[in-house]
C-alpha cells in the first residue's frame, strides 16, 4: 500500500510554503507531510508555513497532533505556521475531543493567513531591534 | 434490533479513512447535520485507528438500532487483538499513553451518545458507538435502509479514488478469503500427506502379515501332511495287527478279549478316518489332489453310499431315504471324492438326528449343467450365528447334543473343500430344533484347465480261474518290525517261506542270494528308500525278473503311481491289506510273471 508518489504537495511562495491539504489524509500520508515541510523549510530557508485544511471535514486527534507538531517543529527552524480555513464543525468536534492545537496560529482564510504570515515575518526580521525594546 | 447497513474492514492504514468516510456520509444521509457528522466521523477515526494501531485490524460494522423512533445510528467497531489491559484506568483518564495520544477513546466518548467498551485481555475488544437520529430525520425503515445503501454506492462510484479504495476492499476480502482458503487447502493436503503415509505403512504391515500368514499356512499344510502320514503307518501297522488277532490267526480269542480287539479295531479306524481327512484338507489346500473323472450314474453312487451308511443308522426312530434318480443324466467327474462329499454330510445328518428322516436326494433340469444333491435332516439344526463358521475347520457348535457327540469338526469343511475342488459348492439352511438341508450343486461335466484323461482300471484277475500256485519264498523289505510281522501274519498257514529284510541293502543282498518268487517292497525306508530299491533290483540281472509288490503307506498321488507302476507289478496301501488281498496279489504276480516263463 505504500505508494511514494502519494504525497501532499508544498508550494514555495517566496519566503512562505504554502499547503492545501485537499484530501482526506490517511496517517502515514500526514506524517508524510509532516517529514517533507519540515525537510523544505531548511532546503528552502523559509520562514512560513501555510496550512489550508478548508477541505477536511474532519480533524482527528492524529492529524491535529501533526498540525500542531508541524507548528513547533517550523518554530524550531525558525519558521511561523499558519492553519488556515478550519470548518465550524472541525472546530467544534476538535475541542470537544480535547484538541486544543495550542501553539497553532490560525486565520480564517488563506489571504489572512498569508498577511498573518507577512507581519510575523516583518516583525521578526526586526525582531533583534524590537527584543531590547519588549 | 439492530440492523446492519455496510461493513469496513479494517487492514491497512487506508481503511480508517474509509471508515471515517463511511461513517460522514451515512451519518448525512440518516439526517446529522454537518457537525454530528463531523463529530460521528471523528469519533469512528478514533476507534479503528486504536483498532488498527494496537489490535493490527478488525471490523466496522455500521446499524441502525431501534425500528421506531428514538432510533439510533451505531458504529461497532471489532478487533481480535489483545485487549486492553488498563480498560479503567483509559476510561477514568488516568492513564498515560507511551504512544502519545491517549485522547481517543475519552474524547470519543465525549462525541458520541453512546459508547460502550469491552474487552477482554486475549480475546480483543468491542467498542459500540451510538447517537440518537434527530427526530427532524424520517424514520429510518428497511426501505430507507436499502435506499441508503444504494446511495453509499452511488457515492462511492462518483469518485474514482473512492472506487478505487471501494475496490480495493473487496479485493481485500477476496484476497484474504483466497489466504484462508488455501491454508485450508494446506492443511488439508498436509492431513491427506499424513494420512497416505500411514496407509502406506499399513499396506507394508499387511504385506508383511499377508506373508507370515502365507508361511503358516504352507507350514500348516506341511505338517498336517508329514504327520498324517506319520499317523497312518502306525494306525495301518493297528489295524492290521487287531484283524489278524480277530481273524484268530494266532489262536482263539475269549468273548471278552474279541470284543476288546473290536474297539481297538474300531477306534484304530475312527482315528484314521480322522487322518485321512486331515490329509485329504491338506491336500486340497497345497493343491496337490487330483481330479479323476469318470462316468457313472447317480444311482449306482446312492445305492452304494445306501449300503455304506446304513450300517451307522443304528437309531430306530430315525428313517433314511434316498431320492429317484431316474433319468438322470450319467456323470463325468470325480465319483470317489461326490461320494465322499455325500458320505460326510450325510453321516453329519445322522450324528445329530435323534428321531425323524433323513433324505438324500438329487435333482437337475434339462437345462442346467449342474446336479444339485440335497441332504434334509430333521436334525438339532444349527443356530443362525454359526451357519457361517459350520465350514471352517475344527469347528463345533456348542450344542447339548454335541455334548454326546464326538467329532473332529473336519468333516464339513472336507466337504466344502471338495465341493470347490470338482466346481461346484455346498450351502446350508437350517432352523434350529427343526432340521438342516445341506445343498451340494456338482457340474455334471468335470471341467479342469489341464484336462485329465480317466484312467483305465487295471481288471482284477479272477481268483477262481487262477492256475495253481507256485511261489514259495517271499521276501517282506520292510525297516520297521511291525510291517514285517504283519505280513508274516497275514501269510501263515500258507507253504510260503516269508524272508525279512530291514532295509535296502539288505533287501538287495536277499534277493540276490535266496531268489525269491516275490518281494514285497515298503517305500519309506531310511538309508536307502523304496525308489532306489526297486530300481536297483530291476538294473541287476539277476533280480530283475522278480515280480515287486509295492506296500507302503504312504499316500501317492497320480503321478508316483504311474511311475511305480512301470517298475512294480502293484500298489498296495499298507491300511486297506488283508490276507486276501495279499493273495490276490500274489497269484495275479503269479499269472503275469508265469506267462513269459512257461
Amino acid at each position: 500500500m505504500d505508494n511514494i508518489m502519494d504525497r501532499i504537495p508544498i508550494l514555495k511562495m517566496g519566503q512562505f510554503l504554502l499547503v492545501t491539504i485537499q484530501v482526506d489524509m490517511y496517517d502515514r500520508l500526514a506524517m508524510a507531510l509532516q517529514d517533507d515541510l519540515t525537510t523544505k523549510i531548511v532546503e528552502h530557508n523559509s520562514k512560513g508555513v501555510l496550512i489550508d485544511i478548508s477541505s477536511l471535514e474532519m480533524v482527528d486527534s492524529f492529524i491535529g497532533r501533526m498540525l500542531g507538531s508541524v507548528a513547533s517543529m517550523s518554530r524550531m527552524l525558525d519558521a511561523v505556521t499558519v492553519v488556515v480555513g478550519m470548518q465550524p464543525a472541525v472546530a467544534i468536534t476538535m475541542v470537544e475531543l480535547g484538541l486544543s492545537l495550542s501553539g497553532v496560529r490560525t486565520a480564517l482564510n488563506v489571504e489572512q493567513g498569508m498577511s498573518v504570515l507577512n507581519g510575523l515575518v516583518a516583525h521578526e526580521v526586526e525582531g533583534a531591534d524590537y527584543d531590547s525594546e519588549e | 434490533m439492530n440492523i446492519s447497513l455496510i461493513k469496513v474492514a479494517l487492514r491497512y492504514e487506508h481503511d480508517i479513512v474509509l471508515a471515517r468516510q463511511r461513517a460522514r456520509t451515512i451519518a448525512g444521509l440518516l439526517g446529522f447535520n454537518s457537525t454530528e457528522q463531523t463529530r460521528i466521523g471523528t469519533a469512528v477515526s478514533e476507534i479503528a485507528r486504536n483498532a488498527f494501531q494496537y489490535a493490527g485490524g478488525g471490523e466496522v460494522d455500521f446499524l441502525v438500532g431501534g425500528s421506531d423512533r428514538p432510533q439510533r445510528f451505531m458504529v461497532r467497531v471489532s478487533d481480535r487483538g489483545g485487549g486492553l489491559e488498563e480498560l479503567d484506568a483509559i476510561l477514568e483518564g488516568r492513564y498515560i499513553s507511551k504512544t502519545g495520544m491517549g485522547l481517543g477513546i475519552i474524547g470519543t466518548r465525549r462525541l458520541m451518545d453512546y459508547f460502550h467498551i469491552d474487552s477482554t485481555p486475549g480475546t480483543g475488544t468491542t467498542v459500540l458507538l451510538g447517537k440518537e437520529i434527530p427526530s427532524s430525520a424520517a424514520v429510518v425503515t428497511p426501505q430507507v435502509l436499502d435506499r441508503i445503501a444504494e446511495e453509499i454506492n452511488r457515492h462511492t462510484s462518483q469518485n474514482p479514488f473512492e472506487e478505487i479504495q471501494q475496490q480495493n476492499q473487496e479485493l481485500l476480502v477476496a484476497m484474504n478469503e483466497l489466504h484462508q482458503r488455501k491454508a485450508d487447502l494446506e492443511a488439508m493436503n498436509r492431513e491427506l500427506e499424513d494420512t497416505n503415509r500411514g496407509i502406506v505403512a499399513l499396506y507394508s504391515e499387511l504385506d508383511e502379515k499377508a506373508e507370515h500368514l502365507n508361511q503358516a499356512n504352507e507350514l500348516k499344510v506341511r505338517f498336517l501332511s508329514d504327520m498324517s502320514h506319520e499317523f497312518r503307518t502306525p494306525l495301518s501297522s493297528i489295524l492290521s495287527l487287531a484283524k489278524i488277532l480277530s481273524d484268530r490267526i494266532d489262536g482263539d480269542l475269549s468273548s471278552e478279549q474279541e470284543k476288546q480287539v473290536r474297539y481297538i479295531h474300531k477306534s484304530a479306524e475312527d482315528l484314521l478316518v480322522l487322518v485321512n481327512n486331515l490329509l485329504d484338507i491338506a491336500k486340497i489346500e497345497a493343491g496337490k489332489t487330483e481330479v479323476h473323472p469318470e462316468k457313472f450314474e447317480i444311482g449306482n453312487t446312492f445305492s452304494t453310499l445306501r449300503g455304506m451308511l446304513k450300517p451307522l443308522l443304528v437309531n430306530p426312530a430315525v428313517k433314511f431315504e434316498f431320492g429317484e434318480t431316474d433319468g438322470f443324466p450319467s456323470m463325468l467327474t470325480d465319483e470317489g471324492k461326490l461320494a465322499q462329499i455325500l458320505r460326510n454330510l450325510i453321516s453329519n445328518a445322522i450324528k445329530f438326528t435323534e428321531f425323524g428322516e433323513i433324505r438324500v436326494e438329487a435333482e437337475t433340469d434339462p437345462d442346467s449343467s449342474e446336479i444339485t444333491f440335497s441332504i434334509t435332516d430333521t436334525g438339532i439344526g444349527i443356530p443362525p450365528g454359526d451357519l457361517d463358521r459350520i465350514f471352517e475347520e475344527y469347528t463345533q457348535v456348542d450344542m447339548p447334543l454335541h455334548n454326546k457327540i464326538k467329532g473332529t469338526g473336519l468333516g464339513l469343511s472336507l466337504a466344502k473343500k471338495l465341493a470347490e475342488l470338482l466346481g461346484g459348492r455346498l450351502t446350508v439352511e437350517s432352523i434350529l430344533g427343526v432340521g438342516s438341508t445341506f445343498t451340494v450343486s456338482i457340474p455334471i461335466c468335470y471341467v479342469s484347465s489341464a484336462e485329465t484323461v480317466p484312467k483305465s482300471m487295471l481288471p482284477l484277475p479272477d481268483v477262481t480261474r487262477l492256475p495253481a500256485l507256485v511261489v514259495e519264498k517271499i521276501l517282506v523289505i520292510d525297516d520297521e518290525e511291525v510291517g514285517r510281522y504283519i505280513m508274516k501274519g497275514l501269510l501263515t498257514d500258507t507253504k510260503y517261506r516269508i524272508l525279512e529284510a530291514a532295509g535296502g541293502v539288505e533287501g538287495l543282498k536277499t534277493a540276490a542270494e535266496q531268489q525269491p518268487d516275490i518281494i514285497f517292497l515298503d517305500l519309506m525306508m531310511p538309508e536307502m528308500d523304496g525308489v532306489e530299491t526297486l530300481m536297483r533290483l530291476k538294473a541287476d540281472s539277476s533280480t530283475c525278473d522278480i515280480p515287486v509288490i509295492i506296500l507302503t503307506s504312504k499316500v501317492l498321488d497320480d503321478a508316483e503311481q504311474t511311475a511305480l507302476r512301470k517298475s512294480a507289478l502293484a500298489v498296495l496301501s499298507k491300511e486297506s491289506i488283508t490276507r486276501e488281498v495279499v493273495l490276490v496279489n500274489i497269484r495275479d504276480a503269479v499269472v503275469r510273471f508265469a506267462k513269459p516263463k512257461i
